[in-house]
């Protein structure tokens, strides 16, 4: 089957970045910014790079991983690792709409002792909010309750997607060599619907290896404890373990 | 605002003789189905069809489409998606 991928890019030749969100990034003499956008906006950042330097700050950026270009944000970057940015910033900006990507950069600080506030701009309406650790207060809340279930846990189902580009079915397997104490049962799902999971009574806790996503975000909704496979790896790496 | 490019696909629709195509929006593409498919089918005679589901990436490509003799599916919103596993970078 052929298949083709549009990304809807904005047709506009360039955008620009308010006078408040100038003002903000004045106001708090940030001095590197990480620049990240949708993919409608990666190729028309141009301005919106020299509106940051005139005031003296550094833009840095990086193509993270799964991404095909520079600047470009994706729901799933969702660990620091996977933004895959050499240099500490003082905060990030994003462009484009919605929370559901900039809040990826909320995510990926879970586990960073200094917070750097992200900055979002829509440049269709021309508004700016500022998005803070508070904007996933309940997630990291039964997130580590989760994680903490699972490690109490020996009876663990893994979620297995069958979305081709989601799927982790191999690094999963590492589970039963990591955690030998624990019975790991593998479910398999084409869209991941938790209610179709109360019948199976006998699981304590679940790890999810489709998107990230789905173990923060859904999972914060969900009375089940869940969390992402790429924190339970590390915690059967933390020498905490016998 | 946004480049749907469906010159693009024409194109290619007729390039290939494509004779069903399935179009997968995300949500806030989805009012376009009707003008996408309206166009598909005036310009190249081609059937199309419109996804239901989800369309949350490039991770998320509908499967099974031969079943209804697809031959070819256009995704919107959304660019290559270079498939790693692990998301940390670091499994």
């Amino acid at each position: 089957m052929d298949a083709m991928m549009i990304e809807a890019r904005y047709s506009g030749k360039s955008i620009s970045l308010s006078p408040k969100v100038i003002e903000h990034i004045k106001t708090k003499g940030y001095k590197k910014v990480a620049l990240y956008a949708s993919v409608q906006f990666t190729q028309v950042l141009e301005e919106v790079i020299k509106q940051v330097e005139s005031l003296g700050a550094e833009v840095i950026s990086s193509k993270p991983m799964r991404t095909s270009e520079r600047y470009q944000l994706l729901g799933c970057i969702s660990y620091k690792s996977a933004l895959r940015l050499e240099e500490e910033p003082d905060a990030f900006l994003y462009i484009g709409d919605g929370a559901f990507h900039p809040r990826a950069l909320v995510l990926a600080q879970k586990d960073e002792e200094s917070f750097k506030e992200i900055i979002r701009y829509d440049p269709i309406t021309g508004s700016m909010s500022i998005m803070g650790r508070e904007d996933c207060d309940k997630i990291f809340k039964k997130y580590q309750a989760s994680l903490a279930k699972i490690l109490m846990s020996k009876e663990i189902g893994v979620i297995i997607t069958l979305k081709p580009g989601q799927q982790q079915f191999k690094v999963s397997r590492k589970l039963r060599e990591l955690f030998p104490d624990k019975n790991f049962y593998f479910f398999a799902t084409e869209q991941l619907d938790m209610s179709q999971a109360e019948d199976f009574n006998f699981i304590e806790a679940w790890i999810n290896t489709a998107c990230p996503r789905i173990g923060f975000d859904d999972a914060a909704e969900m009375n089940v404890a869940m969390a992402n496979l790429t924190d339970v790896l590390k915690l059967s790496t933390q020498p905490t373990k016998k | 605002m946004y480049d749907l490019e469906l010159d693009r696909v024409i194109t290619r629709i007729k390039e290939k003789g494509h004779k069903m195509v399935m179009i997968q929006l995300p949500d806030g593409l989805k009012p376009k189905a009707k003008h996408i498919v309206d166009t598909i089918r005036k310009e190249t005679g081609a059937e199309a069809i419109i996804w239901m589901g989800s369309c949350y990436g490039g991770c998320d490509i509908p499967f099974g489409l031969e079943q209804l003799g697809v031959d070819f599916l256009v995704q919107w919103g959304h660019n290559q998606y270079l498939k790693e596993e692990g998301w940390s970078g670091e499994e």
